[in-house]
């Protein structure tokens, strides 16, 4: 009825192992060459962008905090140095405000001293001119009158000493 | 859903029961005895069996310096030149043997088209992923990212697991493909007119011989140091141990082929022997006690069905994984940098090996 089976279920058949045997090894082969490496391939070259893309984007985001951390620190820093800056400026601006005053009042003091030196000049020189004026004013006149009365040299001399007795008195 | 494959397989259920109950009626009938061979189901034949018939296949037969091509047994019977003869199957009129019987047989038909269903698998999920699909964009599909699943489960956890980090992108289409084309035999074994090629010790030895040859031919320095001369024991020692190391060469690839042979023979015999429970209840019984205890015999069957549909898996994925064991303990290369103090490295040797 079988006319297949020489042996039994655990016999091996020589030909039947053959055909199996030579299948495979070509599908095998095929496989091997053809049909498995692009899948490897494609499979390994999505992991591989995959890690790429999640190393980047851990990197970038690394790189985001640095930059917000050290954002966050110069922020701090400036705001200590603007407080800084301010506190001086303000401190230099009193310091200038209270010179220029002291200066302000030095110059006004200066210029009052000054002012009362020259009218006190000016009083002077006015006086040495008024003086002289009354001189010759009066040596015109005693002329006027020696010439007429007395002699001149006598008078003359008389008025001088009196004159200079004038100066010492003032 | 649920209630409508709930009917459905109600419904099955009481199919199975009946026909074969209606086939044992007529058991009676039959000449020969035996309503059913159960050692039939299981084995090669020169018939290719469909759910509505046989379709006989070619019988290639190499006898005597010679080749012969029929399109089936009945034609080579009839052309004369071959004689059936009980026991021996197939001689020549001359009483030569048959040297080598290359016909193409049932279980052959199986292997290839397993292989077929793998190769047109992979085409097609290759040709996804030359578009892009998958390298470019993410898989898109069930059936691809259910290919996905399957191709990434052999390469992490059979290759990277077990076979050295540089060397294991080489075994993958191996792995894969053997993996792909085992299950899908021992699934063809599930179909009730169908036979599992893996239930054929001739498939699994050849298999085996297969994964034998890559293992060896890709064996480092230090695999076949460790097979002559097992470093860091006495010389003495190596008589022993070497004829052993050979002979575990053998035993590795003779496991293999045993234990995928016997898994999937024993789960179609079992089947076939419960559901022959019913002939014999009929034959003892009568009917009516035949197809009453049917039901109990069915359900049976369809427990052991769902336990063969998961065996069909696992022991794929055994043949696949121990195939990578071998595999990975053959190209690894191990670097004793004191031969001298080896002895102190051996427990070491011995753990990976495990």
């Amino acid at each position: 009825m079988l006319y297949f089976l020489n042996g039994g279920l655990l016999a091996f058949d020589t030909g039947f192992g053959f055909w199996v045997f030579i299948t495979t090894l070509i599908f095998l082969y095929a496989m091997n060459k053809w049909l498995v490496p692009p899948i490897m391939n494609a499979l390994k070259e999505r992991e591989e962008r995959i890690r790429d893309s999640m190393e980047s984007a851990e990197k970038a985001l690394a790189k985001a905090e640095e930059i917000s951390r050290d954002n966050e620190k110069a922020l701090k820093e400036a705001e200590v140095a603007a407080q800084r800056v301010r506190k001086e400026a303000l401190e230099d601006a009193e310091l200038l405000r209270a010179e220029r005053v002291e200066k302000a009042k030095k110059e006004a003091e200066k210029l009052l001293e000054d002012a009362r030196l020259k009218i006190e000049q000016e009083k002077k020189s006015a006086l040495n001119e008024l003086r002289n004026q009354v001189a010759e004013l009066a040596v015109e006149s005693a002329a006027i009158i020696i010439k007429s009365e007395l002699d001149k040299e006598k008078s003359q001399h008389l008025v001088d000493s009196f004159i200079k007795d004038l100066s010492k008195k003032n | 859903m649920i209630i409508e494959v709930r009917r459905a397989i109600a419904s099955l259920v009481i199919l199975m029961v009946f026909s074969p109950a209606l086939l044992a009626e007529n058991a009676d009938a039959q000449q020969d005895g035996a309503p059913i061979d159960v050692m039939g189901k299981v084995t090669n034949h020169d018939y290719f069996e469909l759910p509505w018939g046989k379709v006989y296949l070619p019988r290639i037969l190499y006898s005597g310096g010679e080749m012969y091509f029929y399109s089936s047994t009945e034609r080579a019977l009839e052309s004369g030149e071959f004689i059936a003869e009980e026991g021996a199957g197939l001689v020549r009129y001359d009483g030569e043997p048959i040297t080598m019987d290359l016909s193409i047989t049932s279980h052959l038909i199986y292997v290839w088209f397993s292989l077929i269903v793998t190769f047109i698998i992979t085409f097609l999920a290759g040709r996804k992923y030359k578009r892009g699909i998958g390298r470019d964009i993410e898989p898109k599909g069930a059936l691809l990212n259910m290919f996905e699943a399957l191709f990434v489960f052999i390469r992490d956890q059979i290759a990277k697991e077990f076979i050295q980090e540089d060397k294991y992108e080489k075994f993958v289409p191996y792995l894969y493909t053997i993996f792909l084309a085992i299950t899908l035999m021992n699934l063809f074994g599930l179909l009730p007119w169908a036979a599992a090629a893996t239930a054929n010790l001739t498939v699994t030895a050849t298999l085996a011989f297969i994964t034998f040859l890559v293992t060896q031919v890709s064996g480092s320095k230090d695999h076949w140091r460790h097979v002559f001369a097992f470093p860091g024991v006495p010389k003495w020692a190596l008589i022993i141990l070497t004829p052993v190391e050979i002979l575990g060469l053998f035993t590795k690839p003779f496991a293999l082929a045993i234990r995928l042979f016997a898994n999937m023979l024993s789960g179609k015999i079992m089947i076939v022997c419960i559901l022959g429970l019913i002939f014999v209840f009929t034959e003892l019984f009568g009917a009516a006690i035949g197809v009453a205890s049917g039901i109990f015999w069915v359900l049976l069957t369809v427990a052991l069905y769902f336990l063969k549909a998961l065996v069909a898996l696992i022991q794929a994925y055994v043949f696949t994984l121990l195939s990578g064991v071998f595999i990975g303990m053959a190209v690894e290369e191990h670097h004793h940098e004191h031969e001298e103090t080896s002895v102190a490295h051996a427990p070491d040797v011995a753990t990976q090996h495990n």
